[in-house]
C-alpha cells in the first residue's frame, strides 16, 4: 500500500475541505450582477454601475458584446441583464421560447437631421422625409431647391455599420440598407460629424441629440400636420419620429440584486447617469 | 539558414491563410466583386473603388515625392559641406521615425483644413490630401536610398567628366544620374510599396466614400483605399462571413502588389554589373 490508512484519510479530508472552501468563497451569486450587451447602452450602464456598487455592497460586472450577444447570453443564463439598442427580433424570441423576457426602457437616443448654422439662418429650418431622402439619394443637389440659398448641398453620410445611420435610414429613407448615392463624405463617429458640419457652410448630416450645438442646427421634420421640432418634449411624446430606445432586458427568473439595479436605473439617480452619458432620460 | 527558412515560411503562411479566408466571397458573390458598389447588406462587394483609390493615392504621392526626393538627394550627395549633409540626414531620420498616426492627426487637423481653405472646398478630406500626406511619409525613404545610390557612383566618373570640361550640372545630369538610375528606380519601387500599405494616415483624411470619383480623375473628391476600408470595417464584420472574406481578398490583392514591387526592386538592385556609361 502506497499510503497508510491514516495518511489516506487526512488527504481525503483536506481535499474535501478545499472543495468546500472553493465552493463557498467563489461566486456569491446573491451579491454579483452581471450585465452584457450593446455598446451604445454600455456607457450609461457603466456610470450607473460604478455609482450603485459604491452605495450598496454589490459587485456589478459590465461587458460589451453587442445587442445580439447580450440577448443570447441572457437567454442562456450566463448573464443577469442584457443591454440592447434595438428590439428583440421574433427569431430571437422563438429560439428561446421557454423564457419570458421583459424589456425595460432606460433611455432614448434621438437622431436629428442637422445642417450648418449658415443654412439654418438662411431659412431652411424644416425638411420633410421625402426631401431629405432626395438629398441623400442625389436627386436634389442645391439648397435653392429646398428653400435655401443657391449653394450646392454638401451631403455627409455615416458609416454603414453605425447604429445612428441604421435608425436614420430605416425611418427617413424607409430602408435600413439603402446606400446614399448623393453622399459627398462619409464620417465614422458623432464628434467627427459635428466637426465636419460646423466647418462647412452648406452641409447636411445626421447627429445624435447629445451632439447638437450652436454651429450645428437640428432641422424640424416637415409633416402634413406641421413641423415637428427636434427637442426633448417631442421625443417624449413620441411626435419626433427618429428615435430608438435603449433597453435592458431581464428574464422571468431575475435575481433580486439584478432587479434592484433595474429599479435604480429607472430612479432619478440612474436617469441622471443616462443623461450624463449624452442620451435622453425617460420620465417614469 | 534556419531563421531565413522561418521568415520565408511565415510569409508563405500569411499568404496561404489570406487565400483560405477568401472562400466565401469568391464562391458566393464573385460577380459583384468587379463592380463599383460596396453594400454588404445587399451582398454587393465591389472592390473597384478601393483598388482605384489605392492606386491613385500612390501615384499622387510618387508624383510629389519622387522629383522632390531625387533633387534633394542630389543636393545632399553632391554638396561639399559635410556638416550640411549631416544635419539633413539627421532631419530625415527624425521624419522617418514619426508614427503614421501622428501624420494622420496632422493631416486631419491642419493639412485638410489648409487644402479646404486654399481651394475653397467644403471639406479637405480628399484623395489629394491623402496623396500629399503620403508623399511626406515616403520622402525619407526615397531620399536616403537615392542619396546612397548617388554617393555610390564611383568618383572616377565625376573626375573624368570634369576633366573633359563638363559643367557641374552636366556632370550630374549626364554622368552621375544615368549610373544611379537603376538604384533610384529600386528606391522608388520600395517607396511605392510603403505608400500602398499605409493605413492610419490615409484612413483619417481620405473621406471614406466607397465610390469612384466622377469624373474619374477628380482629385478633389473624397474616396477610399484598400487599407482605409480594412481599417474601418474589419472590426465590425463577422469572422467567416462573405463581408469578412471580401475584405481579406482586398488585403490579399494589396499583399500581392506589394510583393511584386519589392521583388522588382530586389531584381533591379542585384542585376549583373552594368556596362560603362558613355561620356
Amino acid at each position: 500500500m502506497l499510503l497508510s490508512r491514516r495518511r489516506a484519510a487526512i488527504l481525503a479530508l483536506s481535499f474535501s475541505a478545499a472543495c468546500g472552501l472553493l465552493a463557498c468563497g467563489g461566486a456569491d451569486k446573491s451579491n454579483t450582477v452581471s450585465i452584457s450587451g450593446s455598446t451604445t447602452v454600455l456607457p450609461a450602464i457603466s456610470r450607473a454601475a460604478d455609482d450603485y456598487s459604491m452605495q450598496k455592497d454589490i459587485k456589478i460586472i459590465v461587458n460589451a458584446g453587442g445587442s445580439g450577444g447580450g440577448f443570447k447570453q441572457l437567454a442562456e443564463g450566463q448573464t443577469d441583464i442584457g443591454m440592447m439598442s434595438r428590439d428583440i427580433t421574433q427569431g430571437e424570441m422563438d429560439a428561446f421560447a421557454d423564457h419570458i423576457f421583459t424589456s425595460v426602457i432606460i433611455g432614448r437616443d434621438a437622431v436629428a437631421p442637422v445642417v450648418s448654422a449658415e443654412i439654418y439662418d438662411a431659412g431652411v429650418t424644416a425638411l420633410s422625409f421625402a426631401q431629405i431622402t432626395d438629398i441623400y439619394m442625389g436627386r436634389v443637389d442645391n439648397w435653392s431647391d429646398v428653400g435655401g440659398p443657391d449653394r450646392p448641398i454638401f451631403v455627409i453620410d455615416k458609416a454603414a455599420g453605425s447604429g445612428t445611420r441604421q435608425v436614420f435610414a430605416q425611418i427617413v429613407f424607409g430602408d435600413k440598407t439603402a446606400l446614399a448615392a448623393g453622399a459627398d463624405l462619409v464620417i465614422g463617429s458623432n464628434n467627427e460629424e459635428q466637426t465636419a458640419i460646423s466647418q462647412s457652410d452648406s452641409a447636411i448630416g445626421m447627429l445624435s441629440f447629445a451632439w447638437i450645438n450652436d454651429d450645428v442646427r437640428a432641422l424640424a421634420i416637415a409633416t402634413p400636420n406641421g413641423n415637428v421640432e427636434a427637442n426633448i418634449d417631442n421625443v417624449n411624446t413620441g411626435a419626433f419620429p427618429i428615435t430608438r430606445d435603449l433597453v435592458i432586458v431581464i428574464r422571468e427568473d431575475v435575481s433580486p440584486a439584478a432587479s434592484q439595479f433595474v429599479n435604480f436605473m429607472l430612479s432619478p439617480e440612474g436617469q441622471k447617469h443616462v443623461a450624463d452619458s449624452g442620451y435622453l432620460s425617460v420620465s417614469k | 539558414m534556419g531563421s531565413a527558412l522561418i521568415c520565408a515560411s511565415l510569409v508563405g503562411l500569411i499568404i496561404l491563410t489570406l487565400i483560405g479566408q477568401t472562400g466565401p466571397v469568391l464562391s458566393g458573390h464573385f460577380s459583384s466583386l468587379w463592380g463599383t458598389v460596396w453594400n454588404p447588406n445587399t451582398d454587393q462587394y465591389g472592390i473597384i473603388p478601393m483598388l482605384y483609390g489605392s492606386i491613385i493615392v500612390m501615384l499622387i504621392a510618387m508624383a510629389i515625392a519622387l522629383p522632390l526626393g531625387v533633387l534633394t538627394a542630389i543636393y545632399i550627395a553632391e554638396t561639399r559641406s559635410a556638416r550640411l549633409r549631416g544635419i539633413m540626414k539627421s532631419a530625415l531620420e527624425v521624419l522617418a521615425g514619426i508614427p503614421s498616426i501622428v501624420y494622420g492627426l496632422i493631416g486631419v487637423a491642419y493639412v485638410s483644413v489648409w487644402v479646404a481653405k486654399g481651394l475653397d472646398l467644403q471639406t479637405g478630406r480628399l484623395i489629394l490630401t491623402a496623396g500629399i500626406i503620403l508623399a511626406v511619409m515616403i520622402l525619407p525613404t526615397i531620399l536616403t536610398l537615392t542619396e546612397d545610390a548617388i554617393s555610390n557612383v564611383p568618383e572616377i566618373y565625376r573626375e573624368n567628366a570634369r576633366a573633359l570640361g563638363l559643367y557641374r550640372h552636366e556632370v550630374i545630369k549626364d554622368v552621375v544620374l544615368p549610373h544611379a538610375k537603376r538604384d533610384i528606380l529600386a528606391a522608388a519601387l520600395l517607396a511605392l510599396g510603403r505608400a500602398l500599405g499605409e493605413t492610419m494616415a490615409v484612413m483619417l483624411v481620405i473621406g471614406s466614400l466607397d465610390r469612384l470619383p466622377s469624373p474619374l480623375f477628380n482629385l478633389l473628391s473624397s474616396g477610399q483605399t484598400i487599407t482605409s476600408k480594412l481599417g474601418r470595417e474589419i472590426g465590425e464584420s463577422a469572422f467567416g462571413s462573405a463581408h469578412f472574406s471580401a475584405l481579406v481578398l482586398m488585403g490579399l490583392i494589396l499583399v500581392l502588389i506589394t510583393l511584386a514591387l519589392t521583388a522588382a526592386a530586389q531584381w533591379l538592385i542585384h542585376r549583373a554589373p552594368r556596362e560603362a556609361a558613355h561620356v
